[in-house]
């Protein structure tokens, strides 16, 4: 293996790294308000990659442009979600009940898509899935250039909202202090089911991502909530900085095995990284530390 | 965890002396005698059904589930924590069959089931390291890192060099005539399931299933009572890892071939969890009611229409329904209601009662 | 004469700034019911959680039948023969009764051989069964004891830990929540016990409960010993009704202790500014017949009472008397069973935290409610979250940076760094961005510094003077009525005194109250 081999991982591992952590992202966000983990938030993905499909395929519309549809249907799948499934947990088992309900919808929704598409493996398609752009002397594929400014730019646009939007400073406050953000007369509820909805959301952008980056079918879903789930444990449950910098920390680390040794070993490195992390320090890397386990 | 527990007949302490339900006894062997009828069936049934081999191998299918579910229900379902890897299990029993044949040149026949007890013993030994990574988290950590656990295992299988690669081991296939072929696997499996059971029936009496369930109700108090909560947990871990790693075995060598996605496959640990879910977890017959129940829909659903995602649809919406509306399952929603049938009868029976303590009966 | 079963010997425990215990001392002697009291916040639960391994203590020592047990694990002292019960009685609920006894048989046991033995011996269950006889709940053995009521509940806890054994209990508030029959009922049960040889150590706020019981009594304040002594001794000591009534709430408030009654030392008793109000002014608040509680049972046992306009009405009581659960009840945050609550004659009762808020009315929590993340000026910006015209927010937001200059000066510290009286008085800050009519007080000095508390108590008497109403719910009850319009003396459940805060200030009968002893019944003022 060569250096600029090494050099190459890294990048990769970067900028795919970006876009996972805008689905991580939405993963911890929903952590974080609800005390839900979505599983299905890897079906959703692949959902959102579906989506981009039809758009692409049946509408001839551009993948980018495709979203302007995709992203508001997905939030507006996050709201009914929240509305009619996740706010009836109860306030105790709610974590516990929640993965196996989430889990259900995963295997709902790929059952959807195994029924309307079948199990083949479709791709989205575009000039930039294909085209590469010579930068010293890499090859970065287009796709991953975008990919990641458009993750970037949705991050970013994401901290402008919880930082310097009234919705963001009430979502952070709910998510501080949740009885005085009650007596300040804050919505909690309505500020929850926003807050999914956005969760729900990014997957729209991860999935036309990932759809014009690897082949796909409604099977993909359990690779996708895996890797999220070591992401987003590795950086602490609700720590939606920590999923951010283990995004990128775990996909640099999977590229250089990837080209180290073989592509199969990559996706070991989530785990074992997550089970590394796990047995010193339960709570994450960025996890607040928790009380006795109950 | 919204499971109910102690409230199964076939498995209640011992009548209290002086005990205000007139029909405990009757009630025990009313039981006693309704578990003896199902075995009856269960062992006759092949002879009634013997010309419809798609029942047949339905029934095969159904009876290793049971195993699975109860087996996964021991530690699951009495502890409270969710394990969603077992699978895990059931691949390595897989696995380990599979190897054993292909490296010992084990002759097809019955001389590969003597061999399941080595695939329960070597799924109990994987699960030691496993348990004591895992259950060092918090509940819900703890899921996700059994979820973890289990595509690393995958992953293994797929690319490890002995396991054979995607490829697959085949094992040596059985010269049964097409006739005996299921009914053979058939009564295995019950036998297994037998021996589950009764392991569940013994663990849920035993002083083990007392701490067990102590420790899903108040973790910490247990603990400052005295309760071992880590040698517990692990144990119960372990012995739920051993029937799981027979029956993926006795599966195995049933379809005569292990590939790794099918071996590993995640649908399995979902079906634990909603099959425990939707018959009641943390009973005895909860298990099997829900297994028997889903895993029968789900087989005649692939032999009658290809698999095609409409099953899947079910499950999922079938599950989201148990979870919201039933969520302690059908076994412990059906004896609550008979109960405060029996109840009712008994009050209209008897005169009306003195004056209860001070504090009222119910809170 | 007695051997001392439980020494504690100079124990401290510290929380981050907080001191929770400091050079605690207490003895229990062996065969004793020994009884733990003191104000809220006094370090009771705390020193329970330290003797018993819950908490790790900064310094001191533990001594089990002078064996030194310091920083042991719960298991261990459990497995010692030291057992104890929780405040909020915890059981295994999805157990029967019967199993939630045997679960404490199982102590020191390999995991193996507990597989293969029945959940509880023929002879451990006879014995369960006999002591659950003892409480009386044996009819309820194969209940899951989720089912039991509150009270039954702290039977069982009581009874399962005496199947193990121990030689000494620690019981918590054993008569928290319980009904009087019960009680009765509880504190034969302890006797019976102790003659039978078991010593005990009880923390208890139900005055006549402890004094009845205990052969002796030992007060906490503020995380030291206080005294040590027969029920008679300490009822009778002046530091102790200090203790629990507080002090005057000013710097200049001297050390000698007052005298029986609620009056203060200093000769000068000085009347509110505010003034008595108008008898021909409505009430802003009245509150009739409020029956309330969380689910164990009822707090609040017919509440009536009116907090007139204008003035400053401050909310008094003993511990486990219902103060905040009353509040609660009025920000919305509980729903009261029966009764109603009206402001201004409008109905508050069924409405959400958020609507009440709107109604002009705004209320600082007794813990504390500041987002710790955001800013100071943050902060007190979200107190006016509901409003839209900003040109409005501004002018508030103004007005009140003159009233509480921390607000100018700390402005974009993170809020979670400021001290616990600063963080009061950014409380208060926000929640007058809402204009508000009302404003409710839960415990405004709470774990402050005398120093602190003074200027707590100015702001508050500032804040009326703007003309706004206020409701407050004060432990210290000296520092409280001394600067009120009006005064409720609320006790298990319901309203013993109202009067002028001046008359309930003198009343004679406070003391008793306070500390046990009979009560005439409730005087309106």
């Amino acid at each position: 293996m060569s250096f600029d081999g090494l050099i190459e991982a890294i990048i990769d591992g970067v900028l795919t790294g970006g876009v996972y952590a805008l689905m991580a992202a939405g993963l911890s966000l929903i952590f974080g308000v609800m005390d839900i983990i979505n599983i299905a938030q890897g079906a959703m993905v692949v959902l959102g990659a579906y989506l981009s499909y039809v758009l692409s395929v049946h509408l001839g519309l551009d993948l980018f442009v495709g979203l302007l549809i995709t992203v508001p249907a997905m939030f507006a799948l996050g709201v009914l979600l929240e509305w009619g499934f996740m706010r009836r947990l109860r306030e105790g088992d709610r974590t516990s009940m929640s993965i196996l309900v989430t889990y259900a919808f995963a295997i709902v929704i790929e059952g959807v898509l195994t029924l309307i598409f079948g199990s083949d493996y479709e791709e989205l398609n575009a000039s930039y899935t294909t085209n590469s752009v010579h930068v010293l002397n890499f090859y970065l594929p287009e796709i991953y250039l975008l990919g990641f400014a458009m993750a970037a730019v949705l991050l970013g646009g994401l901290y402008l909202l919880f930082f310097r939007t009234k919705f963001g400073r009430g979502l952070r406050a709910s998510l501080q202090n949740r009885t005085a953000a009650d007596l300040i007369g804050i919505n909690v509820n309505r500020t929850r089911m926003l807050a999914v909805g956005i969760g729900v959301a990014v997957t729209a952008c991860g999935g036309m991502v990932y759809g014009a980056t690897v082949a796909f079918n409604p099977d993909s879903g359990y690779d996708l909530i895996s890797r999220l789930l070591a992401i987003v444990i590795l950086g602490g449950m609700g720590s939606i900085g920590g999923a951010m910098a283990s995004a990128v920390l775990l996909l640099v680390l999977a590229d250089v095995v990837a080209v180290a040794w073989a592509p199969v070993w990559s996706i070991l490195v989530f785990f074992a990284a997550i089970l590394l992390v796990l047995s010193v320090r339960p709570e994450g890397l960025f996890g607040a530390r928790a009380g006795r386990a109950q | 965890m919204s499971a109910s527990a102690g409230t199964d007949s076939s498995s209640a302490a011992p009548a209290v002396p002086g005990s205000s339900a007139p029909g405990t006894g009757r009630i025990r062997l009313a039981t006693s005698l309704f578990v003896l009828v199902v075995l009856v069936v269960a062992v006759l049934f092949p002879l009634a059904e013997n010309s419809r081999q798609g029942t047949m191998s339905i029934a095969v299918f159904a009876v290793i589930f049971m195993v699975a579910v109860s087996a996964w229900n021991i530690f699951s379902g009495y502890s409270g924590y969710l394990a969603l890897g077992h699978a895990v299990f059931f691949g390595v029993g897989a696995y380990t069959v599979a190897l054993m044949a292909q490296d010992w040149h084990v002759p097809a026949g019955w001389a590969i089931m003597a061999l399941l007890p080595v695939c329960g013993v070597v799924a109990g030994l994987v699960a030691i390291p496993v348990g004591l990574v895992a259950l060092r988290t918090r509940r819900h950590t703890f899921v996700v890192v059994t979820i973890a656990v289990f595509f690393i295992f995958q992953t293994l299988a797929t690319n490890l060099a002995f396991t054979g690669g995607t490829g697959g081991i085949q094992l040596p296939f059985v010269s049964w005539t097409f006739s005996v072929y299921n009914e053979r696997f058939y009564y295995v499996a019950l036998v297994i399931l037998v021996a589950t059971v009764a392991l569940s029936w013994a663990v849920r009496r035993s002083r083990f299933g007392l701490q067990l369930m102590a420790i899903r109700d108040d973790e910490d108090r247990a603990r400052g009572m005295g309760v071992r909560t880590g040698r517990v947990k692990l144990a119960a871990f372990v012995v739920s890892a051993i029937p799981v790693g027979m029956v993926g075995g006795l599966w195995a060598y049933f379809l005569g071939s292990v590939y790794p996605q099918s071996a590993f496959d995640p649908l399995f640990d979902i079906a634990l969890a909603l099959m425990g879910f939707f018959g009641g977890i943390g009973t005895i017959a909860g298990p099997l009611v829900g297994a028997l129940v889903l895993e029968s829909l789900q087989q005649y659903f692939t032999q009658t229409f290809s698999a095609n995602g409409l099953y899947l649809i079910i499950y999922g919406g079938l599950f989201l329904v148990v979870i919201l509306l039933m969520p302690r399952g059908i076994v412990p929603s059906v004896s609550h209601r008979l109960r405060s049938w029996r109840a009712q009868r008994v009050d209209r029976a008897s005169k009306p009662a003195a004056g209860s303590d001070a504090a009222g009966v119910t809170g | 004469m007695s051997v001392s079963l439980i020494d504690v010997e100079g124990v401290s425990k510290a929380y981050g700034g907080v001191q929770a215990l400091q050079l605690c001392n207490l003895s229990v002697p062996e065969g004793s019911i020994s009884g733990l009291i003191g104000p809220n916040g006094s370090g009771k639960t705390t020193l329970f959680n330290v003797i018993t391994g819950y908490e790790r203590a900064s310094a001191g020592e533990v001594r089990f039948a002078g064996r030194a047990i310091t920083n042991s694990t719960p298991d261990r002292v459990f497995n010692l023969g030291i057992g104890r019960t929780f405040q909020l009685t915890r059981i295994f609920a999805r157990l029967t009764v019967l199993e939630n006894m045997l679960v404490a048989t199982q102590r020191s046991e390999g995991w193996l051989r507990s597989v293969l033995r029945l959940a509880g011996s023929a002879s451990e269950r006879g014995r369960a069964l006999e002591l659950l006889e003892f409480v009386g709940i044996a009819r309820l053995a194969s209940e899951p004891a989720g089912n039991l009521s509150y009270g039954q509940r702290k039977l069982l806890e009581l009874a399962s830990l005496l199947v193990a054994d121990p030689a000494v209990l620690l019981l918590d508030e054993p008569a928290g929540g319980v009904n009087p029959t019960l009680i009765n009922q509880l504190s034969a049960r302890i006797r019976e016990l102790n003659e039978a040889g078991k010593t005990f150590l009880v923390v208890e706020h139900n005055m006549e409960f402890v004094m009845a019981l205990c052969h002796q009594v030992t007060v906490l304040s503020q995380g030291r010993t206080l005294i040590s002594g027969t029920p008679d001794v300490v009822r009778a000591d002046p530091g102790v009704l200090d203790a629990y009534l507080g002090d005057e709430g000013t710097e200049d408030s001297d050390d000698t202790p007052a005298p029986a009654s609620l009056a203060a030392a200093s000769p000068r008793v000085e009347t509110p500014s505010a003034g008595p109000p108008s008898a021909a002014q409505p009430p802003v608040l009245t509150i009739k017949g409020v029956v309330a509680g969380y689910g164990g049972g009822d707090i609040l046992r017919d509440v009536s009472f009116d907090v007139p306009e204008g003035g400053i009405t401050c909310i008094v009581g003993p511990n486990g008397a219902g103060k905040s659960t009353l509040l609660a009840t009025v920000t919305g945050l509980l729903r009261p069973r029966l009764g109603e609550i009206r402001f201004r004659g409008a109905p508050l009762t069924g409405l959400s935290p958020g609507q009440i808020v709107g109604q002009g009315i705004s209320m600082v929590p007794q813990a504390h409610s500041l987002f710790p993340q955001m800013t100071v000026e943050e902060n007190v910006e979200m107190g006016a979250f509901t409003i839209r015209d900003r040109a409005l927010v501004a002018k508030r937001l103004a007005s009140v940076q003159e009233l509480f200059p921390i607000v100018k000066e700390r402005a974009k510290e993170k809020a979670g760094s400021l001290s616990g009286g600063q963080q009061r008085l950014v409380e208060f800050a926000r929640c007058l961005m809402l204009d508000p009519e009302l404003i409710i007080l839960d415990e405004p000095s709470m774990g402050l510094d005398p120093q602190t508390r003074g200027t707590v108590f100015e702001t508050v008497t500032l804040m009326n003077e703007q003309g706004r109403t206020i409701l407050l719910v004060e432990q210290n009850a000296r520092a409280g009525l001394r600067l009120s319009t009006r005064g409720v003396v609320l006790e298990n459940g319901t309203v013993r005194l109202t009067g002028s805060g001046h008359e309930v200030l003198e009343h004679p009968e406070i003391a008793a109250l306070y500390l046990g002893g009979s009560v005439s019944a409730p005087s309106a003022g």
